[in-house]
């Protein structure tokens, strides 16, 4: 038994050693990068790892540059989308999870091919709409145009952690009197918070990490977001790439953590749903 | 997630029609503002003159337009091998996981980042990779006797996609290594158990028991995947916004700049919309298979 494995044992640690190196260079080359001089981070050939290790770019980004209002304009948009969209899709979820009404099967199929559609099919006339009604460049404008984004995920994801609560807590309520919409409320909701924190974090994921929405959507530095200001800056004649790694390390830094506080958020709502089938 | 459980009849039918259809109400009514406007916008300007009026002439162009055939092949390349390779390294990552080895894992949180830096800054990190003076790719291959002279990865016409790819393998193999890890974790041991009894080799028990039990989780990352390769932009925007020449256009980048580099709006929602269909024609078997497993 042992001596079949170990051939197969060693195979894999050779494909993760591989893939290790892979997956961690680019990481590590973000790093080293930032806390290269401006000098040194172009010089012919590259150092690998940084002989003078500086702060200074973190120091220019922070304290001299729009990255701090970047930063606050990406955590605006990100966290309104998605406390809207999780708020208006639990409901739908519910919906969707304990009722059956007609059409239900066809909406649940228009929901779930809006996700498939591709993003650039909308910029246009968000473009349109949004300076016609003035909510171009403007918070609530951009919190709209992700939330067509991140309902329809936020809907079924939320139907997924309500199916796993029993029907019978909700039908004991009913029985004792609550409405529908309390027993959603008190029954439902305090079970489902993890899957609804995890809801959260996905769709502020999704809102955080996007270009093409305020690329279009917005003008100047007044809206500007994290990821537009790092294309902003990549787009200029000088490129100073120890900044530019610098402001990517502190914008990868939220997901980041956000996915990893997910991973247990998500493990508990799966084996919490698991444990009272 | 969806748990298959029987429903017990409900004893209040019409009252709980009615009241399912509240529940669901706020979010339609979002998405008819927010999703359906937008889109019927981008429909009637896609048959609309510049001046107003009615026309076909968008949609009859897109033929005769050499950088939208162009755009078409760059796209189904992209997304062909960047699904293709995500696949194959992430199955192979996760069969690797699924052995007996040591610090899985811390592995698995490392194999994750990747998918965690949104593809904006996954661009940017690899395009000063690629940089052929100042990046480290070049640096590395010089060191270990590879290359004699810098490789312009990104600015060689037939480098400058398979670079773009191998880029995005980095950033998207995490995901579906994460789902079809899940699956392998899932495939009941008793099975391997009972092909060791009868003699089957490795490759048997992976051929006749791993790839059979996984056919669902396979093709759902594939989909998905698929999906999201198609409406990948940032990434390609950072590295090459499309050049050079227009060899990495892909369909998201062309919408865009006909939209706001040459203000060509009408034409700029045609090609969204072929685009639209494509997606749409891709995804419906698995919508399908959606709906009759959530309803």
């Amino acid at each position: 038994m042992k001596r079949r494995l170990r051939p197969g044992l060693i195979l894999a640690y050779l494909v993760l050693g591989l893939v290790l190196l892979y997956t961690i260079t680019p990481f590590l080359w973000m790093i080293f990068t930032s806390l290269k001089s401006d000098k040194e981070a172009v010089t012919i050939p590259p150092t690998l790892w940084p002989k003078e290790p500086t702060l200074e770019a973190y120091i220019q980004i922070l304290l001299w540059g729009n990255f701090p209002i970047w930063f606050l304009n990406s955590t605006i948009i990100s966290l309104g989308t998605a406390l809207l969209s999780t708020a208006i899709g639990s409901f739908a979820g519910y919906g969707f999870s304990r009722f059956s009404f007609r059409g239900r099967a066809t909406l649940i199929g228009i929901i779930l091919s809006s996700q498939m559609l591709p993003g650039v099919l909308l910029v246009g006339p968000y473009f349109k709409m949004l300076s016609t009604v003035e909510l171009y460049n403007t918070y609530p404008g951009l919190i709209l145009a992700f939330t067509a984004i991140t309902l329809p995920f936020s809907t079924w994801m939320l139907k997924g952690f309500i199916d796993s609560v029993p029907e019978e807590l909700d039908d004991a309520a009913l029985i004792d009197g609550c409405t529908p919409l309390g027993a959603y409320l008190k029954v439902i909701l305090p079970l489902i918070a993890p899957g609804m924190v995890a809801t959260i974090i996905f769709a502020f994921l999704l809102a955080w990490g996007d270009l093409l929405w305020v690329l279009v959507l917005t003008s100047g530095e007044k809206m500007t977001t994290v990821t537009l200001g790092l294309t902003r800056l990549v787009t200029q004649f000088r490129i100073i790439w120890p900044q530019l790694m610098a402001g990517s390390m502190i914008g990868a830094l939220p997901p980041l953590i956000l996915y990893l506080l997910l991973q247990n958020y998500l493990v508990e709502g799966l084996t919490a749903g698991a444990v009272k089938e | 997630m969806n748990t298959l459980r029987a429903r017990s009849p409900s004893i209040h039918i019409p009252f709980r029609l009615a009241q399912g259809f509240l529940f669901v109400l706020p979010t339609l009514l979002v998405l008819l503002v927010v999703l359906g406007f937008p889109i019927a916008v981008a429909i009637i300007n896609s048959f609309s003159l510049p001046d107003g009026g009615w026309t076909l002439e968008n949609y009859a162009k897109l033929p005769r337009d050499g950088r939208f055939r162009n755009s078409l092949v760059v796209t189904f390349t992209f997304v062909a091998g960047t699904v293709l390779l995500h696949l194959v390294v992430g199955f192979i990552i996760a069969l690797a996981l699924n052995t007996q080895v040591r610090g899985k894992r811390l592995f698995r949180v490392i194999a994750i980042l990747p998918w965690t830096v949104p593809d904006v800054i996954s661009g940017l990190i690899w395009r000063f990779m690629y940089n052929p003076t100042a990046g480290i790719i070049n640096r590395l291959l010089f060191d270990w006797g590879l290359i004699h002279k810098h490789i312009e990865w990104l600015g060689d016409s037939d480098l400058a996609l398979p670079s773009v790819i191998f880029a995005d393998v980095w950033r998207g193999y995490p995901f579906v290594m994460l789902i079809l890890l899940a699956g392998l974790q899932a495939i009941p041991r008793e099975l391997y158990e009972a092909a060791k009894v009868d003699g089957a080799s490795t490759v048997q028990e992976f051929r006749f028991i791993t790839v059979p039990s996984m056919r669902g989780m396979i093709l759902i990352s594939v989909a998905l995947d698929t999906i999201w390769q198609f409406r990948r932009f940032g990434l390609v925007f950072n590295m090459t916004a499309g050049g050079p020449g227009n060899v990495t256009e892909i369909l998201s980048l062309y919408v865009y700049k006909q939209y706001f580099r040459y203000f060509n709006f009408e034409y700029a929602a045609a090609v969204a919309v072929v685009l639209a269909i494509i997606m749409l024609l891709l995804s419906l078997p698995y919508v399908r298979a959606m709906v009759r497993r959530l309803s």
